[in-house]
């Protein structure tokens, strides 16, 4: 080390110190009781929120009749909406697919072909309830393979759910 | 203060009692924010950083391994917040001509003056150097400057450094090397 490194290592090493707050200690024992405070009671408030809010979700799903899954393209129409039911043939190719339900007094309407296995047909109707089936080549009656909701029809059979909302 | 060693203060917090941390902080807050400090340059982010520090060290310490000193444990957790807060600040690459601003000159007022300081002429000499220094160790990249802080400013061994940032001790040497020369290379006429 030559003359001149030596009296820099000599300046370094008499550079003054920076005074530490005198509360620092204490500030950092703040932040871990804050820390702790924060992670362990919230850590498991957040995973049973998280569990709980699944459950109100799967509650919703399988046991009310909420429109958690709007599989229906629904539009204002003075006090009427329209609502557009799809059906998928998933094996069978059927000739002609129509619906049924309340909102047609369960007079079949014909549902127009969309293309090899898929028919459409766009319907005006009020906000509520409506039990409905698809009625494949005049004579099969099916519920909707695409809706969740399903309800007996009281004759041994099931109805799909149709719920429009008002708002 | 207490007569335990960091070790058996580490195995009482361990234990459960937790206020036994504070011991420890309060052997260590003064180096460690000095270092901090030496590396970041603004003493509201030191404060903050060294505060950090000693909270990740608590939250780590079931983790901590005997076989190294815990003052060294500390300074790689100090050097890593360090590292951290230049890789989020971008500040690897900061500018060597950056200017050092009325901030920076206030921030030294709150060093604690040495005696060499006493004398007014001093004074005015020693603290055109103590800029300048300071100034050029700033300027220095930041593999340069962690070496040079750790061992001319907070007295660690080459083994210790070695330790902290997990460089060879002959990589530490060179890099101590390196980093005296472009000092040396800044400071030319204080050196004369």
């Amino acid at each position: 080390m030559d003359r001149k490194e030596e009296k820099l290592v000599n300046y370094l090493e008499r550079l003054p110190q920076m005074s530490v707050p005198s509360d620092f200690s204490f500030q950092v024992m703040d932040r871990i009781e804050a820390r702790q405070r924060r992670s362990y009671p919230f850590g498991n408030f957040k995973k049973l929120a998280i569990v709980s809010l699944a459950l109100v979700f799967l509650v919703a799903l399988f046991f009310t009749e909420l429109p958690l899954f709007p599989q229906l393209n629904i539009t204002g129409l003075s006090g009427y909406r329209r609502v557009e039911l799809k059906f998928y043939a998933l094996s069978e190719n059927p000739k002609t697919v129509a619906v049924a339900g309340d909102f047609s007094d369960w007079n079949t309407l014909q549902m127009e072909k969309k293309d090899n296995n898929s028919w459409v047909i766009t319907l005006k109707v009020k906000p509520g309830k409506y039990q409905y089936s698809f009625v494949i080549d005049g004579r099969e009656w099916v519920p909707d393979p695409r809706s969740y909701r399903k309800i007996e029809d009281g004759f041994g059979g099931v109805n799909s759910v149709l719920v429009v909302n008002g708002g | 203060m207490t007569d335990k060693t960091d070790r058996e203060i580490i195995v009482e917090v361990l234990n459960g009692n937790r206020d036994f941390f504070c011991l420890l902080v309060q052997k260590y807050e003064r180096p460690i924010f000095n270092y901090i400090f030496r590396m970041v340059r603004s003493k509201p982010d030191a404060e903050d950083l060294a505060q950090d520090t000693f909270v990740k060290a608590f939250y780590a310490l079931n983790k901590y391994d005997s076989t190294y000193e815990f003052s060294t444990w500390i300074y790689r957790i100090a050097l890593n917040v360090c590292r951290d807060y230049f890789r989020k600040k971008k500040l690897f690459l900061y500018s060597l001509s950056a200017p050092i601003g009325d901030e920076e000159e206030s921030e030294f007022e709150d060093f604690i003056p040495q005696d060499s300081f006493h004398n007014p002429d001093d004074v005015l000499l020693n603290q055109e150097l103590r800029l300048n220094l300071e100034k050029a160790i700033q300027d220095l990249p930041i593999k340069f400057r962690e070496v040079i802080v750790l061992r001319h400013l907070e007295g660690l061994s080459y083994d210790e450094i070695s330790s902290i940032t997990g460089l060879p001790v002959g990589t530490v040497k060179t890099y101590l090397h390196r980093a005296r020369k472009k000092l040396q290379d800044e400071l030319g006429e204080f050196l004369e």
